[in-house]
């Protein structure tokens, strides 16, 4: 039952607003508006919350608060971008000390506009995130229920959102690993990796319709370069991640070498490759946190 | 078999009543603020949505806490539904808080832990007042089985008004509403966050909810105690009861913690105590 729409329970935070967004966001609870009246409770706490409301911008002292509290919610759970600041920047778009909109960091579900937004396109960003609430539920149960429809394919630039949102829960672990939440794969926006679709071939793995890993990879003078396998946290240890190495192995059957980069503190991804018969060969430093280990194995079906 | 069955009643009538008595609470509040607010069945939504939440804890521990808050509670009101003695009621509902309290320390969380805190604090602001209230009652009707008090035949707050009006005063702490809601909130405050509760999500949050609307019956069937020579006059008293609370909800800011334990400390030692020695005199 839908119950999920019925009482959705909202965390807002503060990113650098400058309060116009924030008192519009408090309007809405005022007798004029009334929120509750869609069973909206202001709550103030992560872990009772089900949708986060974010206003301002992301900068490098709230970055790390943001996916703190969104890292605290329980699944399912949406992001709502209130302002023209939380969702590209504003007029702080490219500041030196702003990283921009909160989908530099978190994946955001609906964009609310304006400056300052009214209580009424507020209150419409709730309810048209209620249904995406919804979604994630049954695609939370479609994918713990079952596990034989895996599919894995190319996948295309409408695919982008998902795989984005999928990299961006994915390379949490590695953040925390490494203490880098700047890391390229986190940091990246939508535009970006849309342009990478020009040059670069992706795979999904599909579940019930639902998108839980990717991998992509491109050939260059003989070598097949293999960036950014991810999978769901929930699906891991499941033989995905192997799948996908197959695949895009075998697509790439006509390139004479591989390539693999992964962290110097990434021992169960060096691991994983070793055990596919990647060979270590090269560990470059990139900076003070993280070194980068390059992996390479030779096509011996070509040698066949 | 009498006993069976409102043992059984309560067992399963007491969290929907104890749901649309809350959903009526959110709607009177809001049309006291002016507002429209939200649906009678609303807090009923509230729980069903919170069972299909990720379950996120700090320590395991925390939720069999919670497991145990809710057992005790149904424990205590089947006892008390049952006609049973009214001392081991209240030896039973402080268990049963006393698990809630351990739940919000096992959290480990600077707000939970202060609301557990404050939780023990007002455990010894009314622990007194409903001890006094089985001992009126007992001077009263001369036994402290439910069924004899329930059967007295005059109703009893004739005899114990003192009583009463410190039982309505520590009410506002066991419904955890201003001006006591020290503890935890049941509006969506955010001082304190929300004070023992910080730390549950999910199907823990469902039972604390829950727990509390078998606990919001129990309290009003005991005000109805009071009221229990007809049950009609009785059920509408005690509904009156607890308008008051509701109305007393939102005309108070919330009060700091001495305030609340000094406040009543004073109130039950004045009207409480006040109210034994007069019957120790007149009943002799």
């Amino acid at each position: 039952m839908p119950y999920l729409k019925r009482s959705p329970w909202i965390i807002h935070y503060d990113g650098t607003s400058c309060n116009g967004c924030d008192i519009e966001v408090l309007a809405s609870l005022t007798p004029k508006y009334d929120v509750e009246r869609l069973g909206v409770i202001n709550t103030g706490n992560p872990k009772h919350a089900d949708i986060l409301l974010i206003t301002g911008c992301i900068n490098d002292q709230n970055r790390e608060v943001v996916q703190n509290i969104y890292e605290q919610m329980p699944d399912p759970k949406v992001v709502i971008a209130v302002g023209i600041c939380a969702g590209s920047g504003g007029i702080f778009w490219n500041c030196y000390n702003v990283l921009g909109g909160v989908n530099k960091v978190l994946p955001v579900d609906v964009y609310v506009p304006g400056c300052a937004a009214r209580p009424e396109s507020i209150i419409d960003g709730v309810v048209k995130s209620l249904k995406i609430l919804e979604n994630k539920k049954h695609k939370l149960v479609a994918m713990s229920s079952g596990e034989e429809s895996l599919t894995i394919e190319m996948a295309d630039i409408e695919d982008a959102v998902e795989i984005l949102s999928l990299q961006k829960l994915t390379y949490q672990s590695e953040a925390e690993l490494y203490n880098d939440y700047t890391m390229p794969p986190l940091t990246e926006t939508l535009d970006e990796l849309k342009e990478d679709f020009k040059t670069i071939t992706f795979f999904k793995a599909v579940m019930n319709g639902v998108i839980i890993g990717s991998v992509r990879g491109m050939v260059k003078d003989g070598t097949c370069y293999i960036y950014r396998r991810i999978v769901h946290p929930m699906y891991q240890n499941l033989g995905i991640g192997k799948k996908l190495m197959n695949h895009i192995e075998s697509y790439f059957g006509s390139a004479s070498r591989f390539e693999v980069i992964t962290g110097h503190k990434s021992k169960r991804n060096i691991n994983f490759y070793q055990r596919l018969g990647y060979k270590m060969f090269k560990c470059e430093k990139i900076n003070d946190k993280r070194h980068r280990v390059y992996l390479e194995k030779l096509n011996d079906k070509d040698v066949k | 078999m009498k006993t069976f069955l409102m043992v059984m009643a309560y067992v399963i009538l007491a969290p929907l009543a104890g749901a649309v008595l809350s959903g009526l609470d959110r709607k009177l509040t809001a049309r006291m603020q002016a507002r429209v607010g939200p649906p009678v069945l609303q807090p009923l939504y509230d729980v069903l949505k919170l069972l299909q939440k990720e379950n996120l804890v700090v320590r395991r521990s925390q939720n069999f806490y919670v497991m145990f808050f809710l057992i005790f509670i149904i424990f205590t009101g089947g006892l008390f539904f049952a006609g049973k003695d009214l001392l081991i009621v209240i030896f039973a509902l402080t268990l049963a808080e006393i698990f809630f309290v351990l739940g919000g320390y096992k959290a480990s969380s600077p707000y939970s832990i202060i609301g557990s805190q404050r939780a023990m604090i007002q455990m010894m602001a009314y622990e007194p007042v409903i001890i006094l209230s089985a001992v009126g009652m007992y001077m009263v009707t001369r036994s402290f089985y439910i069924t004899d008090i329930v059967s007295f035949g005059k109703p009893l707050f004739y005899y114990l008004p003192g009583i009463l009006v410190t039982f309505i005063y520590i009410l506002a702490m066991k419904f955890s509403k201003s001006p006591f809601d020290l503890a935890y909130s049941h509006h969506g405050h955010q001082e304190l966050v929300k004070g023992m509760t910080t730390e549950f999500s999910g199907r823990a949050l469902a039972m604390i909810e829950v727990a509390h609307w078998y606990e919001n019956i129990l309290m009003l069937a005991f005000v109805w105690l009071f009221f229990s020579n007809n049950i009609f006059t009785g059920a509408a008293l005690t509904l009156g009861v607890y308008f008051f609370t509701i109305l007393v909800d939102n005309s108070f800011a919330r009060v700091r913690w001495e305030m609340a334990l000094i406040s009543s400390w004073l109130v039950w030692l004045l009207f409480g105590v006040g109210n034994i020695i007069f019957l120790f005199f007149v009943l002799r």
